[in-house]
């Protein structure tokens, strides 16, 4: 039995909610755009919101079941609930707000876990200060403290770096990561950035309107988003449209662009397409190669799924380049000006003279194309 | 200086202190599940604890008497078991007074709990704290500026009644007769002096109190 299990049906004017999803891992991210209906899951497995029908269930203890009339108040819960906006008190100090949860344990042992608490999050010395005084970093330690003092049998966190200022979200990032390996207490966090799904999450539910289009591990979501949907909210660029030619176990030839590219096919879920049918897929542009004109004529057998064009749009994001190409093919271009995009490394882009040289061969091996089934 | 206008004066304090006193117990709560609780008929007690503050204060007193006159619909079953009626007492004055002032904490504080963010509520509720005592250890006192203010408005409201406290207690000197009231009976009977001197005690007095709120407002923010 996984270690999380959620099933929530509910109706609210104008939004409905209907998710499943289980997760055994540590970390569980869920991710989708803004009114996905995320930060709701979170609160109905806080008990801060009754769902209207389903069953939540954490290591084993029901929280919420409509069927047998079961749920557990939040105050019985032991969930600790990082919010968005931290929501520290400001009327107390630091350790009064990291203690809060531990009031009706005796005063020494409050005190105790107090100070390992705020030990162990590198908040020494700032126990009497109030939550206004703090910076941003240091706040969502305090409320990390607070949740995690109650020694919860699960934690959520909504968006927790929304608050912060770009610059510091990365470091932060890294930082909560490292504090929630270091507890090892389940959790759930929230997200609109898949970047922050990805690096903090171990699964990763997709969420789109009120359900749940995909949940998977981290490292398979990223290689096989299980439709174009998923792809499109994970911020994948160059998702084309062709047509299959042949699909077999192991490899799905397609047009187009009046080319032939070749794919390979999902390992775990093979898909097969009768020929003809439309077929969505994409090419990561880190994983398009540029073909160099000082090593000879390109080997078929070495440079598959070879193209030409040029370049009629660039942007520079510091250390790498983002070529934007049309191909020579007859035809209105697939992505508007363009076909594709691909993304070079900066020396790379200095090497080749690609700032001179704007007509280039590409090639992308088979298992860079991935295809999305409809 | 008449005896009787001193006693107005300690009247008028003692009946604004209980009515302000009995506002925070009645109001505060009232205020709260207002802000934070659905519940049916919740639109009707809106509604009836606003009403002083637009009816004209002696239709206010004509309902209190219909409600806890010798006759009243409580005063009756009260007279005949106790042979006691509050009409005409001092304690009428109080009642009277808290009635009237009792929107002015009620509005007020409401808007101060319904500004505190609710996420604070539901962090403490996630950290084991029951409604009750996360009303009392996170809603009401980062609402207590705004409680503060409204029991400030409340105790002035309270001390410069008049229209609904002639309708239930009366003008009794010494016994019902408060400072708006003796004023009115000493520019009544020509006692130009002594309606002065209460006058500008009365100004004087709120005046203190409008600064005193003022200071602890600046000290709890």
């Amino acid at each position: 039995m996984a270690r999380l299990e959620v099933a929530i049906v509910m109706g609210l004017p104008g939004f409905a909610l209907d998710v499943a999803w289980s997760g055994d891992e540590g970390v569980v991210a869920l991710f989708g755009p803004s009114g996905a209906g995320k930060s709701l899951t979170l609160n109905c497995l806080a008990g801060l919101t009754r769902p209207d029908r389903g069953r939540i269930v954490v290591d084993g203890r029901v929280f919420f079941d409509a069927a047998t009339d079961v749920e557990v108040p939040p105050q019985q819960r032991r969930v600790g609930y990082v919010f968005q906006s931290y929501a520290l008190f400001p009327h107390l100090t630091v350790a009064e707000n990291v203690g809060f949860g531990l009031r009706d344990r005796p005063r020494r042992l409050r005190q105790e876990r107090t100070g390992v608490v705020l030990e162990r999050l590198g908040l020494n010395g700032l126990g009497a200060r109030r939550p206004g005084e703090l910076s941003g970093g240091q706040r969502q330690r305090v409320a990390l403290g607070r949740a995690l003092a109650i020694d919860p049998a699960l934690l959520l966190l909504d968006e927790p770096l929304s608050a912060l200022d770009a610059p510091m979200r990365a470091g932060l990032r890294d930082e909560l990561r490292r504090v929630l390996r270091d507890w090892g207490i389940p959790a759930v966090i929230v997200t609109h950035d898949f970047a922050e799904a990805y690096r903090l999450g171990d699964r990763i539910v997709v969420y789109e309107a009120g359900r749940v289009i995909q949940s998977a591990l981290c490292s398979e979501l990223l290689w096989q988003p299980a439709s174009e949907a998923v792809a499109r909210i994970m911020g994948i660029r160059n998702i084309l449209q062709g047509t299959v030619i042949k699909a077999t176990p192991d490899r799905i030839q397609l047009r187009w662009r009046g080319l032939t590219l070749e794919a390979v096919n999902s390992p775990t879920r093979a898909y097969l397409p009768p020929p003809e049918t439309p077929i969505a897929f994409f090419v990561r542009p880190e994983y398009v190669r540029l073909i160099r004109k000082d090593r000879g004529a390109p080997d078929p057998g070495h440079h598959m799924n070879l193209m030409s064009g040029r370049i009629v749009d660039e942007t520079d994001f510091g250390t790498t380049w983002a070529l934007r190409l049309r191909l020579d093919e007859p035809g209105p271009p697939a992505q508007g000006e363009y076909d594709l995009e691909v993304e070079v490394p900066r020396m790379v882009y200095e090497i080749l003279e690609i700032a001179r040289d704007r007509r280039w061969q590409l090639s992308i091996h088979r298992g860079s194309i991935q295809v999305l089934p409809g | 200086m008449s005896r009787e206008y001193l006693d107005a004066l300690a009247l008028s304090v003692q009946v604004a202190l209980l009515a302000t006193l009995l506002n925070a117990g009645l109001g505060i709560p009232l205020a709260y599940l207002l802000a934070r609780r659905v519940f049916r008929g919740k639109t009707l007690i809106d509604l009836l604890v606003t009403l002083p503050l637009v009816l004209p204060p002696t239709v206010t007193g004509y309902y209190l008497i219909v409600l806890l006159g010798r006759r009243g619909w409580l005063g009756a079953p009260l007279y005949e078991v106790t042979g006691w009626t509050v009409a005409f007492t001092w304690y009428a004055a109080v009642i009277a007074a808290t009635v009237m002032a009792l929107p002015l904490l009620v509005r007020t504080a409401r808007a101060a709990i319904e500004s505190v963010d609710r996420d604070l509520e539901k962090a403490a509720y996630t950290l084991g704290r029951p409604e009750w005592r996360t009303a009392l250890e996170v809603t009401l006192p980062l609402a207590g500026r705004g409680i503060l203010a409204g029991l400030v408005l409340a105790f002035a409201r309270a001390l410069g009644e008049f229209g609904a406290t002639l309708m239930l207690a009366g003008n009794i000197p010494g016994r019902t007769q408060t400072v708006p009231l003796a004023i009115y009976t000493a520019v009544q009977t020509g006692e130009a002096a002594e309606a002065l001197f209460l006058v500008a005690t009365l100004t004087a007095l709120s005046c203190v109190v409008l600064v005193a709120a003022g200071r602890l407002g600046a000290r709890a923010a």
